[in-house]
């Protein structure tokens, strides 16, 4: 435990000395939430919602689809302690395996879902969107289980692979693909058929229903159970692989 | 009332070899990586206060000594214990014990060098003392100023010291430096040398790999001479330069070796266009028996009884500055090429 807290502690001193990454990350989505919020709000209205304004969607689907990229960084940081040379300190220090991953991927897990929270904050801000009677409970839950298996998810394919381009590579794609699949860019019913069949392989796909469900259909906790069910049970499963698949020892590059 | 002496360090080191207990215990370390046999049986004991210094070329096998000791290898065979605790079955508790700076610097550039110290200290277990420890370590390595600079504006010399700073700011029973003045400046190389014997007069045990010889005549060192995985020798420089003393000439020829000299010198090629001649042999003997060949010679070195003349007997390789061998007999022994030589192994 006293390895864990303390190399999460670092991590997140780390954060705080070079916050720029996640100022960039809070900017971005900000910048590009009202150009689509319009679109959005038709898009949705003739989908069936007709108090809809756009933001309904369009915060929670750059959250989702950004969130990738800000959950990326819990693989980046692994590999920047390659590149820094300070994972063979670490690995000869007392720090159990579990420590290491843990105190890698715990801070990352606060920092997500702080970090989609305060872009939904800002969504209100900017956009006026309101939560129309839904449940901020729910709300939350949603935003804990997305981040949850984000990072579990990033976690596993940092174990998988052996470069950064490697895993900046799946970042990069699979922001967009499963982004795009799951109703990140645009509201799943306007997906052709066959997308809308395999959608729900994607953890995107979750988290916009369960966003759907809390601000347009006035979702309480127990509405969002199923798809805050399925991502938590999606992030222990791929965590579990992720450890298993973890080699402490395999040198890793983080510029190849 | 009788006078009280204290004894030398030196001296005082010299006692703690044979009379302290054994911190460090390997034995029988055996390592392949795939043909390659980087450790075939090495064994490697460091008492209490005792600092032993690794020698070798670059693959000799020091390296991968150091991670399997450090629970960063696990060996094909062997044993590791340090202390009581067994590496290779609790490598969690043995962790907690040692402290290593790998040949690499690894420290946060992005953190300061209180912040870095801290975090080391924190991750060792060390609670509230990591603060004032993090002072007295860096003080202790020159780093005092500089505590709350960020490690990435410290200069190449001042991030070694802060590297090293690191493996030692919980007072670990055994402390691994490998190569730690790598290209460290002379201030740095002193402070470091300084705080490594400080520690051991402590009582901490330390292994100590180095290229520079100089430094381990400074640390006043046990030498382990390790080549091709296995360890060749061992003693303090006084006993190996006793042992293998190693006296004669080296030399190399624009042209070919004419046979009679080469028959008489007990001459052997150990190089390109570069021959070696043992025994009581120096510059002006060798000038005179090539008389009238003498215009062959391009270069002659004398070879006297020191730690690296003892490397060179031992090993049958130089101990180049940067670990790369200049010279190799062409026998697997050293020793016995020595000694075929007519020289003393």
């Amino acid at each position: 435990m006293t390895a864990l807290l303390a190399i999460t502690k670092v991590q997140i001193r780390i954060i705080r000395n070079d916050p720029w990454f996640l100022v960039i990350m809070f900017g971005m989505p900000l910048v590009v939430m009202p150009l689509f919020g319009e679109t959005m709000g038709l898009s949705l209205r003739a989908s069936g919602f007709a108090d809809a304004t756009g933001a309904e969607q369009v915060v929670p689907g750059q959250v989702v689809l950004f969130g990738f990229f800000v959950g990326g960084s819990v693989g980046f940081t692994v590999f920047r302690e390659h590149g820094w040379k300070t994972w063979d300190r670490l690995r000869a220090s007392a720090a159990p395996s579990a420590a290491l991953l843990g105190g890698f991927g715990l801070p990352w897990v606060i920092i997500h879902v702080a970090w989609q929270a305060l872009l939904f904050a800002a969504g209100a801000l900017v956009l006026g969107l309101k939560l129309n009677g839904g449940s901020p409970v729910a709300l939350f839950l949603i935003l804990l289980g997305y981040s949850l298996c984000v990072i579990s998810l990033i976690l596993l394919t940092t174990a998988t692979f052996r470069t950064v381009n490697q895993l900046n590579a799946f970042q990069n794609v699979g922001a967009m693909v499963f982004g795009g699949l799951g109703g990140a860019l645009v509201p799943l019913e306007q997906l052709p058929g066959w997308a809308q069949a395999i959608a729900p392989v994607t953890p995107a796909y979750w988290a916009m229903r369960g966003h759907t469900d809390v601000l347009l259909r006035q979702g309480g906790v127990g509405d969002v159970l199923l798809e805050f069910g399925v991502l938590v049970g999606v992030a222990v499963v791929v965590g579990a692989f992720a450890v298993g698949r973890f080699r402490i020892d395999e040198t890793k590059e983080f510029f190849a | 009332m009788p006078a009280t002496t204290s004894l030398p360090n030196w001296l005082s080191r010299r006692c703690l070899r044979v009379q302290t207990a054994v911190v460090l215990q390997a034995a029988g370390l055996i390592k392949n990586y795939g043909d390659v046999q980087a450790l075939r049986g090495a064994d490697l004991d460091v008492g209490e206060g005792q600092i032993v210094s690794l020698l070798g070329r670059n693959g000799a096998g020091k390296t991968t000594m150091l991670s399997i000791i450090a629970g960063l290898l696990a060996p094909d065979a062997g044993s590791v214990s340090i202390g009581d605790v067994d590496v290779l079955a609790d490598p969690e508790a043995a962790a907690k014990l040692l402290g290593i700076a790998p040949q690499e610097t690894g420290i946060y550039p992005i953190l300061t060098v209180r912040q870095n110290l801290e975090f080391f200290g924190e991750l060792a277990g060390l609670g509230a003392s990591r603060r004032p420890r993090a002072v007295e370590v860096a003080d202790q390595l020159g780093l005092g100023p500089l505590l709350d600079r960020k490690a990435s504006q410290l200069s190449g010399g001042e991030g070694r010291r802060l590297h090293t700073a690191c493996a030692l700011v919980h007072r670990p029973r055994l402390l691994m430096l490998d190569e730690p003045t790598v290209g460290a400046d002379v201030a740095t190389r002193l402070q470091l040398i300084e705080a490594v014997r400080q520690l051991a007069e402590d009582g901490a045990a330390v292994v100590y790999t180095t290229h520079y010889l100089p430094e381990v005549e400074a640390l006043d060192a046990d030498i382990v001479i390790i080549d091709e995985g296995q360890v060749r020798a061992r003693g303090t420089q006084e006993q190996l330069v006793a042992e293998h003393r190693l006296q004669g000439v080296r030399f190399t020829l624009d042209g070919e070796m004419p046979p009679e000299l080469a028959s008489s010198l007990g001459a052997v090629e150990v190089g390109d266009s570069a021959y070696r001649a043992l025994g009581d042999l120096d510059m002006r003997g060798l000038l005179s028996r090539f008389g009238d060949h003498a215009d062959l010679l391009t270069s002659v070195e004398e070879l006297r009884p020191d730690l690296e003349t003892v490397f060179l007997a031992v090993t049958g390789h130089r101990l180049d500055s940067d670990g790369s061998p200049s010279e190799a007999t062409n026998n697997a022994s050293a020793g016995q090429a020595a000694a075929s030589e007519g020289g003393t192994p």
